[in-house]
């Protein structure tokens, strides 16, 4: 950890020599570590010093991106200089808006001491407590504990000063028998705060409830979705449809349905980068405040999110969820999806299944078949369970979906009032926020062997 | 920077490690994408660092840095051994390696035309031709083209005496349209999706592409595609293009064979593998004709290396032979599991990730049809054009591929466009219905440059050898 003042100092002192029109710096600082463990043991253990800084410069509507690791002063100021490099040598973007102007940013607490001192041996001795928990069943337990901090500064030449620590900590496992599996996964800023025995509970209790599973035909079926599995969903219905990108580009699911009700109106998802009991975060790499953005209300589409290029291509404005400069042909993308609990309890939801399927997670689902039709695919995997009159009645062999989410969200039959947080693909600046979903009709194509 | 490293490792020796190493990895990287006429992405990238790896009570431990003075390595390489020391704690078994060689040597691969020399302004000119052409009809919403350049230069020291320098070029392109019609989006490549082809070879691979010949083609099938029917639910013969069964290739035989997902290693999050030890030279994986090899020393390839990131040379092994499941992927940790020493498939993302078994080129060795005479030799069935979409299962039985579209097969000749072909299996059966292949003419090593694994996340470049197949019985078009 550099620190506000003195990363400010070495930035500015780069940017100060730019000969660009305008030209900003993106910081991106990590110390993180991580331990695997795998049958019981752990079997990687690494640990991670890292920044990457970019610089980008502009000359008039060009623009030229470059980057580097290294902080040694000539360095930057290489790195700075093949940014300018690049900008004169290539055509004008007709839609790029300039840099962003200063603004003020939601005070938000992300950064967490202990977290960020979490030693090798703290985890060590966290995933010795778990192994233990799975012992006692004679299971194994595999999976990855990480704390990580850092910090992320944005600034430029148009007097944008953007600056915040974080702090993260996430945990996920599975336990195995020798014919099923059971998974459960924590995520936090503050590691203290993750209760990882009964996550061990919790795997291990779904390991145990799954053995020796029965082959059901694939169909139609309810299914309860739990967090894990609806996290995953939502996450590919971000990257191929939230995003302004699939949206200007007609691919989005919700392109052309703006004002329509598109799934049931149990539904609501939006993107909240403010939330502070979530991996919150105040500005996105433009150095633009986050903005609350609704993506579907009570069924309706509403919109998709911004960065600044998409946003000027559109004469409205960036909804600050640009990417990093690198980046910047991406569009706005969300980095804090959230599903809007409902008023049912967890447990009630179960009570309601006729005949149905409980998914504890997808894997390896694939978003890209239908975009407009949010057609997706994967597989069901440790902990799925067949549900017959309010009851689970046991494991089951994993299944493959193939299904349109807006027709599986068109059939929603209750939403829990209880949610979680699941890690996604953005690591310390967000995160998905969600509940468990009942459908009332979820599409399986395929079986397999275990 | 030797000197550096190998001062470190002395003072890794000085502390009683039981072995470590330490890589340098540098990597320049150069991105150009041009959409809709403009340049929205053209940058540079520079990265360097250390990765220290070490064994220590008879556990791992890796710590890396991007700062490379005396002073951080050494402060580095303390906080790996207390990282192994950390790791024993939980120990079951304390790791052995496999015999090794220590290789003092240097290795670059070929190329002719340095891509960091080619002018920008050349790129572009180039990459603004093929969004012109791509554009030339308004169905046309959105055309993109890019290419990438990557130049790694690695160094790696052990204490068992290697020294290891290794400098490889990577080059690669290619583009995409989607057309629109109001109501349906359909997506068109060359000279694949998601990004183009990728090899271990200067710009003469660019070049050698011909992207400008392609882009009519192209443009011209996504609009056909815009009308298409879909792709027919059946159970039908299919033959499948080379790009897509690179891919067949990478999750259904690639990943399945990487020993540490077999050994459980990689479970929490890739998966395991429904090839498992007591199957080796048992299991009949595919037909006779199915060969399938992993061979880092083939031209040209992303899998392409002097020695992996463990200081193994890199080597020609067989994975599956005349249809029978022959051997693995392996690392000096896992090999001695099955009584071998390593064939050198352990590879990492850069300086700041521990080496994992990764993919070298696993080809698919070609067979003898040229690919006229397969498809006139075929009453009916569905040729299956590059890839859209994949998924399959965490042992990698259940597949399901989709591709940019298909055309039907009737008598031996192609007919009407399909769009949102699917086509899924479980993976011994679906090799073992393989009844054709295509000879080394209709053969190209493709380079996949965003393989997944591990955790923290690392994105290997591997390819894979393969030319177009066919397949018996295969359940086609399962989206509706």
């Amino acid at each position: 950890m550099i620190g506000k003042e003195r990363l400010f100092a070495k930035l500015e002192k780069v940017l100060a020599q730019s000969k660009a029109d305008e030209a900003d710096v993106v910081y991106i600082g990590t110390e993180s570590g991580l331990t695997r463990y795998a049958n019981s043991a752990i079997h990687q253990n690494v640990f991670e010093n890292n920044s990457k800084i970019y610089f980008r410069s502009v000359l008039g509507k060009k623009t030229g991106v470059a980057s580097t690791n290294s902080l040694v002063p000539a360095d930057l100021k290489r790195t700075l200089d093949n940014s300018y490099d690049i900008a004169r040598n290539q055509p004008e973007n007709p839609h790029f808006p300039g840099l962003a102007r200063p603004a003020k940013y939601r005070d938000l607490d992300t950064f967490d001491e202990r977290t960020a001192a979490f030693s090798p041996r703290d985890r060590a001795r966290v995933v010795k407590k778990i192994i233990a928990v799975a012992d006692r069943k004679k299971f194994t337990l595999a999976g990855a504990f990480a704390t990580q901090c850092g910090e992320v500064a944005v600034l430029n030449t148009k007097g944008v000063r953007a600056y915040q620590p974080v702090a993260a900590a996430s945990i996920n496992m599975i336990a195995m028998s020798a014919t099923s599996s059971g998974y459960a996964a924590g995520l936090s800023r503050h590691v203290d705060d993750i209760d990882f025995e009964n996550l061990a509970q919790v795997a291990v209790g779904k390991c145990d409830r799954s053995q020796n599973p029965r082959g059901i035909e694939p169909g139609e079926y309810e299914v309860i979705l739990e967090p894990a599995a609806v996290g995953s969903l939502l996450e590919w219905m971000n990257y191929i449809g939230l995003g302004s990108k699939a949206f200007q580009e007609k691919s989005s699911f919700l392109a052309g349905k703006i004002g329509k009700k598109i799934v049931s109106d149990l539904i609501t998802l939006y993107d909240d980068a403010l939330e502070t009991h979530s991996i919150a975060f105040p500005f996105d790499f433009e150095g633009v405040p986050k903005k609350k953005v609704m993506f579907i209300d009570k069924g309706v589409a509403k919109g998709v999110v911004y960065d600044r290029i998409t946003a000027f291509k559109e004469k409205t404005r960036s909804t600050g969820h640009a990417l990093t400069p690198d980046s910047s042909g991406e569009g706005g993308i969300g980095f804090n999806l959230v599903m809007a609990p409902g008023k049912t309890k967890r447990d009630a939801m179960i009570a309601k299944v006729k005949r149905g399927i409980l998914v504890t997670r997808f894997h390896y689902i694939n978003g890209y078949i239908d975009t407009p039709n949010a057609v997706m695919t994967g597989m069901t995997r440790d902990g799925t369970f067949l549900i017959e009159k309010g009851e689970i009645k046991g494991g089951i062999k994993n299944l493959r979906f193939t299904d349109s989410m807006l027709r599986a969200f068109v059939s929603a039959v209750a939403v829990s009032r209880e949610t979680e947080l699941i890690q996604s693909w953005w690591d310390a600046v967000g995160c998905l926020k969600v509940p468990t979903v009942h459908l009332g009709s979820f599409r399986f194509t395929g079986k397999t062997e275990f | 920077m030797k000197d550096k490293l190998k001062e470190c490792i002395k003072w890794l020796q000085s502390k009683g490690v039981e072995y470590a190493d330490c890589r340098y990895v540098g990597r320049d990287r150069e991105n150009i994408r041009v959409t809709d006429g403009t340049v929205d992405t053209l940058a540079r990238d520079l990265d360097v660092g250390v990765g220290i790896r070490v064994l220590a009570d008879g556990a791992w431990g890796f710590a890396a840095t991007a700062a490379v003075t005396p002073a951080e390595l050494k402060k580095t390489a303390a906080k790996a051994i207390q990282i192994a020391k950390a790791s024993a704690m939980t120990l079951r078994e304390r790791v052995k390696l496999a015999e090794l060689e220590p290789y003092v040597d240097q290795y670059a691969s070929t190329w002719r035309k340095d891509p960091f020399t080619v002018s920008i302004d050349d790129k572009l000119a180039l990459l603004m031709k093929v969004d012109a052409r791509l554009r030339q009809s308004p169905k046309i919403k959105k055309a993109e083209s890019g290419m990438a350049f990557l130049r790694t230069t690695k160094l790696f020291v052990s204490t068992e005496g290697a020294e290891i320098e290794q400098d490889i070029v990577e080059s690669g392109a290619g583009f995409n349209v989607i057309a629109f019609d109001g109501k349906e989006v359909q997506r068109r490549s060359y000279p694949n999706s998601f990004g183009g082809d990728f090899a271990s070879l200067g710009y003469e691979f660019v070049e050698e592409m011909n992207l400008l010949d392609h882009t009519d083609r192209v443009r011209e099938e996504a609009i056909q595609l815009l009308s298409a029917a879909a792709c027919p639910d059946t159970t039908t013969t299919i033959i499948i293009g080379a790009p897509q069964m690179a891919l067949q290739v990478h999750e259904s035989c690639g990943h399945p064979t990487e020993l540490d997902r077999v050994l459980g290693t990689e479970i929490s999050l890739a998966g395991g593998s429904f090839m498992t030890i007591d199957k080796l030279g048992k299991l009949k994986y595919g037909s006779d004709i199915v060969n399938i090899t992993a061979d880092a020393t083939c031209s040209g390839g992303l899998g392409t290396f002097g020695y992996d990131d463990e200081g193994v040379k890199a080597q020609r092994a067989p994975l599956i032979e005349k249809g029978l499941f022959v051997g693995y992927l392996t690392s000096r940790e896992t090999a001695p599991v099955i009584g071998k020493r390593s064939n050198g498939a352990m590879r990492a993302d850069g300086w700041n990730r521990i080496p994992l078994i990764r993919m070298t080129n696993i080809n698919l060795e070609p067979g003898v049809w040229k690919l006229t005479d397969l498809i006139a030799d075929t009453k009916d069935g569905i040729f299956f054009d590059l890839n859209k979409s994949w998924s399959i299962d965490d042992k990698r039985l259940n597949f399901q591929f989709g591709g940019e579209c298909a055309w039907e097969i009737k008598n031996g000749k192609l007919g009407r466009i399909f769009k949102n072909p699917l086509y899924t299996g479980i993976t011994p059966e679906f090799w073992n219905s393989c009844d054709a292949i295509c000879d080394k003419d209709h053969w190209h090593i493709w380079g996949v440059p965003n393989c997944g694994k591990g955790e923290p996340m690392q994105t290997a470049h591997v390819a894979h050898g393969a030319s177009p197949a066919r397949f018996r019985n295969v359940k086609v078009g399962v989206s509706k």
